[in-house]
């Protein structure tokens, strides 16, 4: 069992090099493994036949803050996995770096904020998030059951740290996943994301 | 339990800002004077140039003063960031123009890029004065709403509301700011605006710029959506100017407004910098940009070299050896030439026709047809039988045979010409494809003036002959040992059959190759019995085994035509497609295209000369290597498409491609040493960008 994660691990990160962190929508999304907070692995393709939602994050990020503190990011995460949908948060700051926890302190954190993500996911190496070509906190993304990615971008349309905004924005997460569920193509498949840059080992 | 606090607190803060959008500011505190706000790691203000400001033009401006280490952003903050943002609150008759954005920086963050300013920064905004508003006060409130980003590795957002009041008056006093004003004025972009153009490949975005110095030039694109920040700029030297080769945006949306209407970049080298609108290169304007007049002398020097090629070469010395008559009228003289610029136009009006019907031609397209394959293969046979003298001896039919090449009148000269052409129409010469692409992407105008261009060339050495009776004394008098030299040249005529033949046969398959051999021989057979009996009975034989002759092919062209068989003698090559080209480019490879037919006798001679090379073989085995062959030896839209990219009317075309970031087009007639250099070159710029 140590093996095959060590191989799909190591797979994983071949694929990184191999793919060119090219990411593309509508097309099927690279499979990862990650260990959670409960020091279990998991992985993408174990979720096929539900909705994955992947969000990057960091929670010293302005800009998590501010989803975070209005309790926008709280309330998706509810609705959704609610809905039998996979909410994977990944947090790919380097040790060292702003963001990154320890096992204990996202636990504390997730508590702590009321969040209900299914798993978070520590990718400290940054590896998956190159090949997901994550670049901010909150990036999101969207992966359907048959396990194409249909939405990666914003959170919603507009960049600011001001949870002001959040009322006045399209939610591009929320009108991604009613699109889909009804059956129905992504409005905005590809979004520009805003926030802090992730920070990455390199 | 720090880290908790610090949340609870920001918790707090977010609820009261969502309740109370006043309270915005609250995370900056005032300090004594309010034109002054400090924020965590950065201190803002509102400062003048001027201690009062007059009508018209005033120069305000609102200065970031982060830590050391800190940075601020431009306008597009690239990979991540927030420009700061600017809202002012003046009274009627005072307008605020729009942020002067100095030179920015590429900031590196890990592996991301953000373009910004490290250090503290004046953003200056013109205000503007009416004179009635200058009449009626003596001072000017301002207000800014002001919220900014600052970051090193982390980011804090802030807000503040930075208020300033201002006496006016008609000669103004430098405030303590002027000087930083002035520096900040060397640090603005020029206000001479740029143009460019550009050109989008899948992956990238080649902007094609004349800058005004050399220099590192780097692009910054106003829009985050446009290129990605983190990849590196290269820069193409040119006798144009500089094209940098920029990748795409992951989020690139080339139908967006922002696109249409030109991509607008700040272009800088840090010191200088050009604001920059750049606008679709349009392929139309390509096709016309070598000028008409080189493309003219192109065709008329393909034309000339046209003469040489061997499917011409031994009609015209035959017919160039047996002049023997030099006083003949102009007309005679010229009938050559006539025949020959009639026969290219008419040529080209069938090219112009078969265009505007919407049918995919290029020069050598009636080759792709069998029919036209089998024509001109009874033709060849049928010269060749002509010069080992063996051709009908009857009055009308002596007037095909002999007339065609030995004959000295109009008619004959002109027949000449005529059959020239036709014989030509299956080889290329060099020049003639550049010449000949342009031809048949251009209006009908163009297309005519270039195929007479052709014509002309190819008409000038034999119509030189005609003319000028010192030159034809050279030539050495006929004698027997003309009868062996004609003989000789039956040879390369035949040799010109077995090409055709073959061709014939990669078309429609062995059986039919089989009867049109089969019926080759009859109808030589036919021939021979003309030439040996006369006005008896096995002339009706004759004539009826003529008809046999050709009927054979017809018949199998009529049951096998639905079969069409493609032929694929590409060797160590994959097949050509246009997606299988756009995948190998996207990989980064290099990828070597040659586009062949069959009938195309040049392709032939390299693929044999040139690429059938163990060196090459070598090369081209090498992973990120990759050979495609096109085919057109029968009709293909996709290669037409292809060929008419590098304005290219036929075949051979060699390219090799680097990737996406740039294309080398090989000369028609091609080395081992030619390809394999092309390749290494190539191999060298696809490394350079990883």
């Amino acid at each position: 069992m140590k093996f095959k994660t060590l191989f799909i691990a190591l797979f994983c990160m071949l694929s990184v090099f191999a793919t060119h962190a090219k990411i593309e929508v509508d097309k099927p999304a690279p499979d990862f493994s990650l260990v959670n907070e409960k020091g279990e692995t998991v992985t993408l393709s174990d979720h096929k036949g539900k909705y994955v939602i992947l969000e990057w994050t960091n929670h010293l990020c302005p800009y998590v803050q501010k989803h975070y503190g209005s309790d926008n990011m709280q309330k998706l995460q509810e609705e959704y996995t609610g809905q039998d949908v996979v909410w994977l948060s990944v947090i790919s700051s380097a040790p060292g770096k702003q963001g990154y926890v320890t096992a204990e302190e996202s636990m504390a954190l997730t508590e702590e904020r009321e969040a209900s993500p299914t798993h978070v996911l520590f990718d400290p190496e940054g590896d998956v998030g190159k090949m997901y070509s994550a670049k901010t906190t909150p990036h999101m993304y969207i992966i359907d059951p048959q396990g194409m990615l249909r939405y990666a971008g914003a959170i919603d349309s507009i960049k600011s740290a001001n949870p002001a905004d959040i009322a006045r924005a399209d939610n591009y997460v929320d009108l991604g996943m009613i699109s889909l569920m009804a059956g129905q193509q992504v409005d905005k498949k590809l979004t520009a994301p805003y926030g802090c840059s992730i920070k990455y080992k390199s | 339990m720090l880290r908790t606090i610090t949340m609870q607190i920001i918790r707090i803060t977010f609820c009261i800002v969502l309740l109370c959008a006043q309270s915005l500011h609250a995370q900056s505190t005032q300090t004594s004077d309010p034109a002054f706000a400090t924020g965590p790691h950065i201190e803002v203000g509102l400062v003048s140039e001027f201690k009062q400001l007059s009508i018209g033009e005033n120069w305000l401006g609102v200065l970031l003063k982060p830590d050391p280490e800190w940075h601020t952003y431009w306008r597009n903050p690239g990979d991540s960031g927030e420009p700061p943002v600017v809202n002012w609150t003046l009274p009627e008759g005072v307008n605020a123009g729009k942020i002067e954005w100095p030179l920015p920086e590429a900031i590196r963050v890990a592996h991301l890029v953000n373009y910004g300013y490290n250090g503290d920064v004046l953003l200056m905004v013109p205000i503007n004065i009416e004179s009635a508003f200058f009449a009626n006060n003596k001072s000017l409130e301002i207000q800014v709403d002001l919220s900014w980003l600052v970051c090193k590795e982390d980011c804090i957002p802030g807000w503040a509301t930075l208020k300033k009041q201002i006496a006016l008056g008609e000669s103004p006093e430098k405030s303590e700011y002027h000087s930083l004003f002035e520096k900040t004025r060397e640090r603005l972009p020029s206000k001479q605006l740029l143009s460019a153009k550009h050109e989008f490949t899948e992956q990238h975005i080649i902007v094609a710029i004349t800058p005004p110095a050399k220099g590192d030039w780097q692009l910054f694109p106003f829009d985050s959506a446009t290129i990605q920040h983190n990849a590196e700029q290269e820069s193409v030297e040119n006798e144009d100017g500089l094209s940098l080769v920029l990748k795409k945006s992951d989020y690139f949306a080339p139908a967006s407004e922002l696109h249409k209407s030109g991509i607008q970049f700040l272009l800088s080298n840090g010191k200088q910098g050009f604001y920059l609108t750049s606008e679709l290169n349009s392929g139309a304007e390509n096709s016309t940009s070598k000028p008409l007049i080189i493309v003219m002398l192109m065709a008329f020097a393909g034309g000339l070299i046209l003469n040489l090629m061997p499917c011409v070469l031994p009609v015209l010395s035959i017919k160039a050896l047996s002049l023997q008559n030099t006083q003949q009228p102009i007309m005679t003289k010229l009938a050559y030439a006539v025949g020959v610029i009639l026969s290219f136009n008419l040529f080209a009006v069938l090219i112009i026709a078969l265009k505007f019907s919407g049918d995919a031609v290029g020069w050598g397209f009636h080759m792709q047809s069998p029919w036209v394959i089998a024509v001109l293969s009874y033709l060849f046979v049928y010269i060749a039988l002509t010069l080992f003298d063996i051709a009908p001896a009857g009055e009308k039919l002596a007037g095909l045979g002999q007339g065609f090449i030995k004959g000295d009148g109009f008619t004959s000269q002109f027949a000449t010409g005529v059959l020239a052409v036709i014989v030509a129409s299956p080889c290329t010469a060099p020049f003639m494809a550049a010449a000949l692409g342009v031809a048949l992407v251009s209006e009908p105008i163009i297309t005519i003036v270039l195929f007479t261009s052709l014509a002309l060339g190819f008409a000038l050495p034999m119509t030189l002959l005609f003319w000028l009776p010192k030159l034809t004394r050279k030539i050495p008098k006929p004698g027997p040992w003309m009868v062996t030299f004609r003989q000789f040249f039956a040879f390369p005529m035949l040799g010109t059959v077995i090409w055709l033949v073959w061709v014939y046969q990669s078309q429609l398959g062995s059986l039919a190759q089989l009867l049109l051999l089969t019926g080759l021989l009859i109808f030589s057979l036919a021939i021979w019995l003309l030439s040996k009996v006369v006005k008896t009975i096995p002339v009706t034989l004759s004539l009826a085994l003529l008809v046999a002759a050709i009927a054979i092919p017809i018949f199998d062209q009529n049951q096998q035509s639905a079969g069409v068989s493609q032929t694929n003698n590409t060797g160590a090559g994959q097949t050509f497609s246009k997606g299988k080209l756009a995948e190998l480019k996207a990989g980064n490879n290099v990828v070597f295209v040659n586009m062949t037919a069959d009938w195309c006798i040049t392709c032939k001679v390299n693929e044999q000369v040139a690429l059938n090379s163990s060196e090459l073989d070598n090369v081209l085995s090498k992973s990120d290597v990759h050979y495609l062959v096109g085919d057109w030896t029968n009709k293909n839209q996709e290669i037409l498409d292809y060929l008419q990219i590098y304005q290219r009317a036929g075949v051979p075309l060699y390219v090799v491609y680097s990737g996406e970031s740039g294309y080398q087009v090989l000369p028609q007639i091609l080395t081992t040493e030619i390809v394999i250099n092309a390749i290494e070159k190539a191999l060298g710029e696809i490394q350079n960008e990883i």
